[in-house]
């Protein structure tokens, strides 16, 4: 079996539990506003699920193309991917409104939840820095001396 | 008169949601041209791989998210606005 890679399982754990939290505070706006039943979780439970099972095959089809280093190839893969995953949204969401034991609104709002999930890692990694793991080829900035002034300068300022 | 006006709300929203689609062509290609940077740049600087796919990965999937966005909105206009709206024609007309 092929070894998944770490940065996948990373942002798809960080997706999933940000999911699991946003679906416990839908669960909780349903129960306040009186409308709650077992359809509500199950829709939930199945969107919840599917949309963190898209971002996976999203990442997994990043690493492929990625690794492949042909662009026309990624670009691709990429295209019928996006499209495949999104069809599998749509039977999702078509399942959710047809379905009965399904509630559509428990359905069709957590598709969104793995995006509102990555908008917080986005305000996260600009808090932290743009990448997370530095490249060695930048020197630290505490290294950093203050320089000789140049000689015109100690002229200027009347330095000896 | 009543059929016809009904005929009309079920026709827009079918409208509707075929136009709201259409925005599920962008993230695709957005998402292709994206990845084909991606690739070049690694292939430019290998020790970046980390931290270029770190990037990709939010960039791609909130690309994506204009996709899902005008999907959620045609599912809502075909399932769930019809019948609102009728529901409020009918009501309003008695």
């Amino acid at each position: 079996m092929k070894k998944i890679d770490k940065t996948v399982l990373r942002e798809t754990k960080f997706v999933a539990i940000w999911v699991i939290i946003f679906s416990a505070l839908m669960q909780a706006v349903f129960l306040i506003i009186n409308k709650w039943d077992y359809t509500v979780l199950l829709g939930n439970l199945l969107s919840g699920f599917c949309g963190v099972v898209s971002f996976f095959v999203l990442g997994l089809t990043i690493i492929k193309a990625i690794s492949s280093g042909d662009t026309a190839y990624a670009k691709k893969l990429m295209r019928a991917s996006q499209a495949l995953r999104t069809l599998f949204m749509l039977a999702v969401c078509l399942a959710g409104a047809l379905a009965p034991c399904f509630n559509i609104w428990a359905t069709v709002i957590p598709v969104m939840f793995p995006r509102l999930s990555l908008l917080i890692r986005s305000f996260t990694v600009k808090r932290m820095g743009p990448f997370d793991t530095p490249t060695t080829d930048t020197a630290p900035v505490t290294e950093v001396t203050e320089a000789e002034p140049a000689e015109d300068e100690k002229e200027v300022n009347g330095v000896e | 008169m009543l059929e016809l006006a009904i005929g009309i709300i079920l026709g827009c929203c079918a409208l509707g949601a075929g136009m709201a689609m259409i925005a599920g062509i962008g993230p695709g290609i957005g998402e292709g041209n994206a990845v084909a940077r991606a690739c070049e740049a690694i292939g430019r600087q290998p020790e970046a791989k980390g931290s270029i796919t770190s990037t990709l990965f939010v960039g791609c999937a909130i690309a994506e998210t204009t996709g899902l966005y005008a999907l959620v909105i045609a599912i809502l206009l075909i399932f769930v606005a019809p019948d609102m709206l009728v529901g409020i024609l009918t009501s309003t007309l008695g």
